[in-house]
């Protein structure tokens, strides 16, 4: 079935990029700072993918680039959830007074489109990657709040909810153990699209050079690669990896999420037919 | 007869709407019994869910509740919520409507039906799942230690009704609220349910809320009719079902399969602006009552009508 395969295929290339992030420094036949040889080779045995104009390794810094996308990504995405869930689930379950300051409060910080106030917000703090990662969580986590807390208010009234109430159970009992589970296969579609879109963000932070300066990164390769003439030189592998290893996480990732959105939701799985 | 287990006093349960306040129980009184079963029936609407919710304090917050509920002897309606809630589960069960959607998807049956124990008792882990085998066995599931391992899509409607009164007995409460445990049950299972009820009642009171008039005459010590939230008439099971005195039992008896189907003709009244004088009499054949609210008199022994064929003032 052609569905199975799709999930198979994007399960298997955002493992591999797991694996390779992992396994970078072994992967990698040199360190992706270190000047290898001479600068603006094209690709040969010694160097796969050529040298840049520092005459560093480019294949070396694809593989350790995976690092910084995945780490960026992966954060932010649990960041999301975890603050996506809880204020959603708190919000949805109590309602009244609580879900109406929270929601309002939602509206108006959704009016401000995330990437330009990233732009502005990594300015005043240290380029770093973890602080980036946060902070793209915390703004990607008012969407989040919404979706959990759209299923919260109908399960806050279920009646396996009532009839949990009517055994002696707290509001704290009820939430983590009866609405959690209910809305987890939610928040782990809500991690695979922020991951996606996150590591996305991140490339494009780094494009524009306000990216972590002591980390190697896919956007910041694109960016030298643009500024130091690759196109016109026509020098492909220097562009073309970082920008083909973006578009293939960032497909495998969308797929994922498609996928785990049409289990969730029979609607959408009738719509496709 | 000794003190009652469970005491409720003027009752009036009120729920805020754009359209008014709908009265959906208006001054109840009653009194449930050590180790009595109290069947409460009324039409669909009349308020007999409500008063079950009520006495547990399980209703919406913005709820405007009078009166008193007194459960040996302390006041339910004043006790702090964290009181309360050691109050549910343990010392009053409830068996809700809707088994189908009673229980959990995400969980086993087993690791449901010991909650309560789980709750009060700090029952854990083997322990807790010891239990859950024997509450199910006690409510005669089949093969309980397998069973308890299954997910609640995996019951019948009969089996899913006995998992939730497994469920509401975890604690052995003394008073057990059901509220419609034998809807949407065939001949058979409905059967199985009300004799399980009559096993459960030998240990504790039971509020068995029904609108399965048979249901209540087989199991009920005492019977309360309710009509538009109010209780119309209240008495022994056997007198209020075979000798009933007010109209609207007797047109509930009459509209019975077996006695005739005679519906009551008109439809229950609105909740938010009563008829005035008796609430049943625009459906009334015996009397027109509009200008007088009859109280509740005593027609025989234990036996209370709320009719103006009795209430002379």
């Amino acid at each position: 079935m052609a569905k199975r395969t799709v999930l198979a295929a994007s399960i298997g290339i955002i493992l591999a990029y797991c694996a390779v992030a992992l396994l970078a420094p072994v992967i990698a036949p040199y360190d992706p700072h270190a000047i290898t040889g001479a600068p603006l080779c094209p690709p040969d045995p010694e160097h796969l993918l050529g040298t840049n104009d520092l005459a560093q390794d480019i294949f070396s810094r694809l593989i350790w680039g995976t690092r910084a996308t995945l780490l960026l990504g992966f954060i932010g995405a649990a960041v999301t959830v975890v603050i996506g869930t809880a204020v959603g689930i708190v919000s949805g379950y109590y309602g009244g007074m609580v879900d109406e300051a929270v929601m309002r409060l939602i509206d108006v910080a959704m009016t401000i489109p995330i990437f330009p106030l990233l732009l502005i917000l990594t300015t005043f703090f240290r380029p770093g990657i973890y602080i980036t990662a946060v902070l793209m969580g915390l703004l990607g986590s008012f969407q989040g709040v919404r979706v959990i807390r759209s299923q919260v208010l109908s399960l806050a009234v279920a009646d396996f909810v009532t009839g949990t109430k009517a055994l002696g159970a707290g509001d704290g009992y009820i939430m983590a153990r009866h609405i959690l589970p209910n809305v987890l296969p939610l928040a782990g579609v809500k991690f695979v699209i922020s991951a996606q879109h996150f590591m996305l963000i991140g490339i494009g932070l780094g494009f524009l050079g306000i990216g972590d300066p002591s980390v190697v990164d896919w956007g910041q390769m694109i960016n030298r690669a643009s500024q130091n003439g690759a196109m016109i030189l026509g020098l492909w592998w220097w562009l073309i990896p970082p920008g083909l290893a973006v578009t293939l996480i960032s497909l495998a990732l969308a797929w994922l999420g498609y996928a785990c959105e049409d289990e969730i939701n029979p609607r959408l799985r009738l719509m496709r037919v | 007869m000794n003190a009652a287990l469970l005491e409720v006093r003027g009752l009036k349960v009120g729920f805020p709407t754009p359209d008014g306040l709908v009265r959906a129980s208006d001054t109840v009184d009653l009194e449930l019994y050590h180790r009595e079963i109290l069947g409460l029936i009324g039409e669909t609407g009349s308020g007999k869910t409500v008063l079950g919710m009520a006495i547990l304090r399980l209703l919406q917050p913005n709820t405007v509740i009078e009166g008193e509920i007194r459960y040996r002897g302390r006041d339910l309606l004043s006790l702090p919520e964290d009181e309360m809630r050691k109050v549910r589960g343990r010392e009053i069960g409830v068996v809700l409507q809707n088994s189908g959607t009673s229980l959990n998807p995400v969980y086993t049956v087993g690791d449901q039906i010991a909650e309560a124990a789980t709750l009060h008792q700090g029952l854990k882990g083997s322990e807790a799942r010891h239990r859950a085998v024997e509450l199910l066995d006690a409510v005669r599931i089949p093969d309980p230690a397998v069973m308890a391992r299954e997910y609640p899509h995996r019951f019948s409607g009969g089996m899913r009704e006995r998992a939730l009164i497994a469920m509401a007995l975890a604690c052995s409460p003394s008073l057990l609220i059901a509220d419609e445990p034998t809807k949407g049950l065939d001949a058979v299972t409905k059967r199985e349910i009300i004799d399980l009820f009559a096993e459960v009642n030998r240990d504790r009171s039971v509020l068995f809320i029904t609108h399965d008039i048979e249901a209540a005459a087989t199991l009920a010590t005492r019977v309360a009719v309710m009509y538009a939230g109010e209780i119309v008439e209240i008495g022994a099971a056997g007198e209020v079902l075979s000798d009933p005195a007010h109209p609207y039992t007797r047109g509930l008896l009459a509209s019975l399969p077996e006695r005739g189907m005679r519906p009551i003709p008109g439809s229950a009244p609105s909740l938010i602006t009563p008829p005035p004088g008796c609430r049943f009499s625009p459906r009334c054949a015996t009397k027109d009552c509009k200008s007088e609210h009859p109280g509740l008199v005593e027609v025989g022994p234990g036996h209370y009508a709320r009719c103006m064929l009795y209430d002379r003032g």
